[in-house]
């Protein structure tokens, strides 16, 4: 296909575009590299993390000695609380929620093995780890959190989106 | 094999006139300029707003796209009808478009158009990037020739896209196109068409 026009057209129309942006379709939106939006499943898998790591300081716990209680491979615990993409196995999440006393269906949730169709239990973790900080010590803040969100991961019923 | 239509651009620092090609096809050498030269730059200027603290929802656009998809979208665009600009040996633009649409502006619902599925320029033409803009007319080309393609395929001039938010005055002010208001089906970006007698108003031969 051919455009023929004189250098006039073409350059009349170029200086009536002035300093405006021009784009259409979603194709043309800007990506995000850093930026990218948190996926539903990767907040449960940030607040599992923060969850275990939380939860086994509270109880004054090494990573060695939490293994040890809830029959797991330190080594495993070390990754659940520190890589986010990380996916535990079934016996790991059911060791933990039963070392922990919490709903154990819930915890699966959680650490990403069931599907996380739970509102209720997605917004207290994006909560839960938007309140938690990986210190030393636990702070009264992040102990408050931590027994709220202890109080819902215990609860039996979760609310169904469908 | 695509065919070339001389064009020129302004440059926006002179505003002298820059020779460049309006190519009726979307190339390898396109693609490959937009992974070497048009993803650095943007991935610059994002790094730059980071950097500044510059919050997300300030920034220019939506963000929704990561770079994999993106990637492989343009890609694609191998594979459809598209145009591209090409100036100082680089890539200006792109757009792509799809013949299988129909109009839903009132006069003219349900008669055929083209509609620009992408239309985008190169980031160093961008003005909402904080940066000088280096050429403009790349947008009103890619436009352009939608509108000759749509009379050269027996569509009277009729197109129809979705505009990104940043651009709905452009298409509204600038090229006198109907504005059919955001698109619930399309993530709510405004829907745009240009009837004949806009297309004929648009391409006129000489003011």
């Amino acid at each position: 296909m051919k455009l023929e026009r004189s250098k006039e057209w073409w350059l009349e129309r170029a200086r009536r575009e002035g300093d405006v942006v021009i784009g259409a379709g979603l194709l043309a939106r800007d990506p995000s590299p850093e930026a990218r939006p948190v996926a539903a499943a990767e907040e449960n898998r940030i607040a599992f993390g923060k969850f275990v790591n939380l939860m086994r300081r509270r109880r004054g716990y090494s990573m060695e000695q939490l293994a040890e209680r809830a029959d797991i491979d330190a080594s495993e615990l070390l990754v659940i609380e520190d890589d986010l993409h990380y996916v535990p196995g079934p016996r790991t999440v059911y060791k933990l929620a039963q070392t922990f006393e919490v709903s154990q269906q819930r915890l699966m949730q959680l650490a990403g093995l069931t599907a996380a169709n739970d509102v209720g239990l997605r917004q207290e973790a994006v909560r839960f780890a938007a309140r938690s900080e990986s210190v030393q010590r636990l702070t009264p803040e992040e102990s408050t959190a931590l027994e709220a969100f202890v109080a819902v991961l215990s609860s039996q019923e979760p609310k169904r989106v469908k | 094999m695509a065919e070339a239509s001389l064009l020129y651009l302004v440059d926006a620092a002179t505003g002298e006139g820059v020779e460049g090609e309006l190519r009726d096809a979307i190339e390898d050498a396109q693609i490959v300029d937009w992974q070497t030269k048009w993803q650095p730059a943007l991935i610059a200027v994002l790094q730059e707003l980071d950097r500044r603290g510059v919050p997300v929802a300030q920034w220019p656009q939506s963000w929704h796209w990561d770079w994999r998809k993106k990637t492989a979208a343009v890609q694609g665009l191998l594979a459809f009808r598209g145009f591209s600009v090409v100036a100082a040996g680089v890539t200006q633009g792109l757009a792509q478009v799809d013949l299988t649409k129909s109009a839903r502006e009132a006069s003219q619902a349900g008669k055929p158009l083209v509609y620009v599925d992408y239309l985008e320029v190169a980031p160093w033409n961008r003005p909402d990037l904080g940066q000088p803009v280096r050429l403009r007319g790349v947008g009103t080309a890619l436009l352009s020739a939608a509108v000759a393609l749509s009379e050269e395929e027996g569509f009277k001039g009729r197109i129809g896209l979705h505009s990104l938010p940043q651009a709905d005055r452009f298409y509204r002010d600038r090229c006198g196109m109907t504005d059919l208001g955001p698109d619930a089906t399309y993530q709510g970006l405004r829907y745009f068409e240009i009837t004949p007698d806009q297309a004929r108003a648009f391409l006129k031969d000489e003011e």
